[in-house]
């Protein structure tokens, strides 16, 4: 007489996280072995879902608080410098890839584009946006503007944008002052609105 | 575990912790303190080992904000960088010293259960054992995740899980007790 053969706990398992093969789904319902194995199974999984959560014994939020304060300053450091580098490229550029003779248009319009950016920075930094409380949906628009900003400044501070592309170096620029325009908008409305 | 934040203001909170307001971060912070305390408790060696994962987690959740696009729940996102910060420090230590494929008895040091039989069922588990139960029985993580977070087959997570299911059996079975 052949021995009968039960389902292995893999086997099991798999029935209990609903991938069981037939074989095992069919067993199992004539089975009180199996079934009570099954049910086992499900129990525990139940109670270790029970198990209270752990409270770490010491706060380590100063120790993150710190460095985020650290990513932010360097953020800043990393944006201030990207511009003063990519400020010296656009003179390298214009020596290098540019010809000596009377400026081109694309010329006037990349330092009218600079120009903007500096403007609109110099605004910007006068509104200390630093020390100001934003809701959520304009802190959300703020960061977003300045993750673009960030994205901006990473492409000029690319030299082989410069090589392979000088002409796109002045939409840069433009596109650096409108977002440092649009971040000025929104840190002056909440001046205005909200008298922060 | 279910997010403890609703969508909306878990929203609201990643967007001002990126604008660099520190108020919304430490609110982040506390609401998923415990949670990534207590799966970094589950999936490392020591209290010690947790606190490490619990701050790395934070850290490199603070530097990776902007990945988080408010699509899924932040604590899916959270839970993922704990996970994986868990798994690197195993994979350290498993380099560094020889770990048994059998489940060991050595008590952990450290917290004090609360559910004695099952925590110290638990506990006698080898380390890759406890993680794969956990984060398959409690996290609801696929085998084919779990294969993928720990570096090995769908298969063995399989036989990982059937094997820790069969020693807690035994163990509870025999009323283990710290």
């Amino acid at each position: 007489m052949s021995e009968i053969r039960h389902g292995t706990v893999e086997e099991l398992l798999a029935l209990r996280d609903g991938e069981g093969s037939a074989w095992v789904r069919e067993h199992v319902a004539g089975c009180a072995a199996c079934a009570g194995e099954l049910l086992r199974l499900e129990q525990v999984r139940a109670q270790l879902r029970a198990l209270p959560a752990f409270a770490p014994p010491r706060d380590r939020w100063p120790v993150v608080r710190e460095a985020a304060r650290g990513q932010r300053v360097r953020r800043r450091i990393w944006t201030g410098s990207s511009l003063v580098a990519a400020a010296a490229m656009v003179v390298l550029a214009l020596a290098v890839v540019r010809r000596p003779a009377p400026a081109a248009p694309e010329d006037a319009a990349l330092q009218q584009a600079m120009a903007e950016s500096a403007t609109m920075e110099q605004l910007l930094r006068s509104l200390h946006p630093d020390r100001r409380a934003l809701t959520g949906q304009t802190a959300g628009v703020v960061a977003e503007l300045e993750d673009q900003l960030a994205d901006v400044d990473a492409a000029l501070n690319d030299t082989v944008t410069w090589r392979r592309d000088p002409d796109q170096v002045a939409a840069l620029w433009k596109q650096r002052a409108g977002l440092l325009s649009a971040l000025v908008d929104v840190h002056e409305t909440r001046v205005s609105v909200a008298g922060l | 575990m279910a997010d403890t934040l609703p969508l909306a203001e878990a929203k609201s909170l990643v967007a001002r912790a990126r604008a660099g307001d520190l108020s919304a971060l430490e609110h982040l912070y506390r609401a998923y303190e415990r949670p990534v305390y207590t799966l970094a408790r589950r999936l490392t060696r020591t209290a010690d080992d947790a606190e490490d994962v619990l701050q790395e987690t934070f850290l490199e959740v603070c530097r990776s904000l902007k990945q988080w696009r408010g699509e899924g729940s932040l604590w899916g996102w959270i839970r993922t960088v704990a996970a994986s910060k868990a798994m690197m420090r195993y994979r350290r230590e498993k380099l560094r010293q020889w770990e048994p494929l059998e489940d060991n008895v050595a008590q952990r040091a450290g917290d004090v259960p609360l559910q004695l039989d099952l925590e110290a069922a638990l506990a006698r588990l080898s380390d890759r054992s406890r993680a794969v139960v956990w984060l398959h029985d409690v996290e609801g993580y696929t085998h084919e995740e779990i294969a993928e977070l720990m570096g090995m087959t769908t298969s063995f997570s399989k036989s990982q899980l059937a094997r820790a299911h069969e020693r807690l059996r035994q163990w509870l079975g025999e009323g283990v007790q710290t």
